[in-house]
């Protein structure tokens, strides 16, 4: 964490090739060398497989390589930045962040269960360890809140009732909408169409876009500024993680199309519901703080849903492409 | 005085009033005004029917499942009443979701969204529980409608919901 380079600095500079340095410093590193790595390597490292996409069985083994313990973070330098260093302006703002991960990360990981029981074999073998990623992510949050910012409370609930007063009111429309899709295939799980539309709403939008988005902009404030290293550390990692999901995530929405092409209804439809709710914020949130501009926030998010698009090869029409336009940021991710 | 029965006729009643009211000044307050903008649109042109369920309702206050049936036409709430026990249940008149059976008699009616609920989680709505959380924890569940068009309206939705919870209701306990 030497490197002092502008939060934003990449924003503007589009799609880059990773050396194989960097690609084998992102896969192999271990939990303690993952403060090294620059996030912004690991969010462009989220699409470079998303050309061509790998099968359900090497994300697995990748999991299996790349999993990390949660317990083997040391908070304590992160104590000392958020109480010492960090000025009022970027607790706030850093807060207001990550209380949408905090509760998102939880959301994904009870509401992923339902989706394994339509899935191949060897998709299933992905899905759990997506399931033990997310509650990992999880237990990251929780400790977080409590051990830096110093919540209270005996349990996982106490701490995230905690932490709720931060979470804005849009977070309902994505996370809402995951719990009522999730109902819908624990009611008839090998309904293929709700599935594509569970699939759209969580692999393509809560991950692809809104986690990482909000991961890069934490992240990147944290690095720019030298604070709060077990918090890059272990969110860095989660980022790492989420590259399996994204690619898990849009591999099923590939195939899914490629064996019915019909299906491309089905992801317009749910983004259509999702981005017509992502024209409205509750709350003002200062990203200046942090290095980000609001356009500059809402240029990342747009930029994370194209690339995903174009890369899997989903077109849009055209009503879409202009919702597109006037996305805001929910904060959150999962 | 005590107020009225939760899932009475004189609760709906008040359900009614305070929906066609809407939020208080002081929630309005804690929120940007471009959300209630996106709020006073979805309302003005909202012309759909929601059927909220009480699944375990107390034998106090009812021999069965009950609904509050709310609809809503040119922009404020053209029917709210109660259809209990003994009236046939709702079905969904949208598309999508799972065709609910139809039992025999008289016709059920019918509301785009029908939604359940357990007796304890209305009561914890009633006793300040999130309106959003009780979406987001699956406490209040959509069983018959088009889940993709609920949610465009979603943010309306979950207002209302916190301005029925705080409508002054008795509810009994449960026997143990």
């Amino acid at each position: 964490m030497t490197e002092r380079k502008s939060p934003t600095a990449v924003l503007r500079e589009g799609p880059r090739a990773l050396s194989d340095e960097q690609v084998r410093e992102i896969e192999d590193s271990a939990l303690a060398e993952v403060l090294r790595v620059d996030i912004d390597d690991v969010i462009e490292y989220v699409h470079k497989d998303l050309k061509s996409l790998p099968d359900f069985t090497t994300l697995y083994r990748k999991y299996l390589k790349q999993r990390w313990d949660v317990y083997d973070l040391d908070f304590s330098q992160d104590k000392i930045d958020w109480h010492e260093k960090m000025t009022e302006a970027e607790r706030e703002s850093f807060i207001a962040i990550a209380s949408g991960f905090h509760h998102g990360e939880r959301q994904v990981e009870i509401e992923l269960p339902v989706f394994m029981i339509g899935a191949s074999e060897e998709e299933k073998l992905h899905i759990a360890a997506q399931i033990e990623d997310e509650a990992r992510h999880t237990v990251f949050f929780d400790r977080f809140y409590r051990e830096v910012v110093g919540l209270k409370g005996d349990s996982i609930m106490d701490i995230l009732d905690a932490s709720f007063p931060w979470v804005s009111e849009t977070f309902v429309a994505p996370f809402g909408l995951l719990a009522y899709q999730a109902d819908e295939l624990r009611r008839n799980p090998y309904d293929e169409r709700a599935r594509v539309r569970y699939g759209t709403n969580y692999f393509l939008w809560i991950e692809g876009v809104l986690a990482l988005s909000v991961m890069k902009v934490t992240l990147s404030y944290a690095r720019w500024r030298g604070f709060l290293p077990a918090y890059y550390t272990g969110f860095t990692a989660t980022c790492r993680d989420e590259s399996r999901h994204v690619q898990g995530g849009m591999r099923y929405l590939q195939d899914a199309v490629r064996k019915d092409p019909a299906m491309i209804s089905e992801i317009h439809d749910t983004l259509r519901t999702i981005l017509s709710l992502s024209g409205v914020l509750s709350r003002r949130v200062a990203y200046q703080p942090l290095g980000w501009s609001d356009e500059e926030v809402r240029l990342l998010f747009y930029q994370q849903l194209r690339r995903k698009l174009n890369d899997v090869g989903i077109d849009i029409p055209p009503d879409i492409e202009e919702r597109l336009q006037r996305i805001k940021p929910v904060l959150a991710g999962g | 005085m005590r107020p009225p029965d939760f899932f009475s006729k004189q609760w709906a009643d008040s359900v009614r009033d305070a929906l066609a009211a809407g939020p208080t000044a002081q929630t309005r307050a804690g929120k940007l005004q471009e959300y209630w903008d996106f709020f006073e649109r979805i309302r003005s042109t909202y012309e759909a029917s929601w059927a909220l369920g009480c699944r375990d309702l107390p034998p106090q206050l009812s021999s069965g499942p009950a609904y509050l049936l709310v609809q809503w036409a040119g922009g404020t709430v053209s029917d709210c009443q109660i259809i209990g026990p003994d009236d046939p249940p709702p079905t969904s008149s949208a598309h999508g979701g799972l065709p609910p059976p139809v039992p025999p008699g008289p016709s059920p009616f019918k509301a785009s969204y029908v939604l359940g609920m357990d007796y304890r989680d209305w009561k914890a709505l009633h006793e300040g529980y999130d309106a959003q959380r009780t979406v987001m924890y699956r406490k209040i569940l959509l069983e018959h409608g088009d889940l993709l068009e609920f949610f465009k309206g979603i943010y309306f939705f979950v207002e209302c919901l916190a301005v029925i919870g705080t409508v002054p209701a008795s509810y009994p306990e449960p026997p143990a």
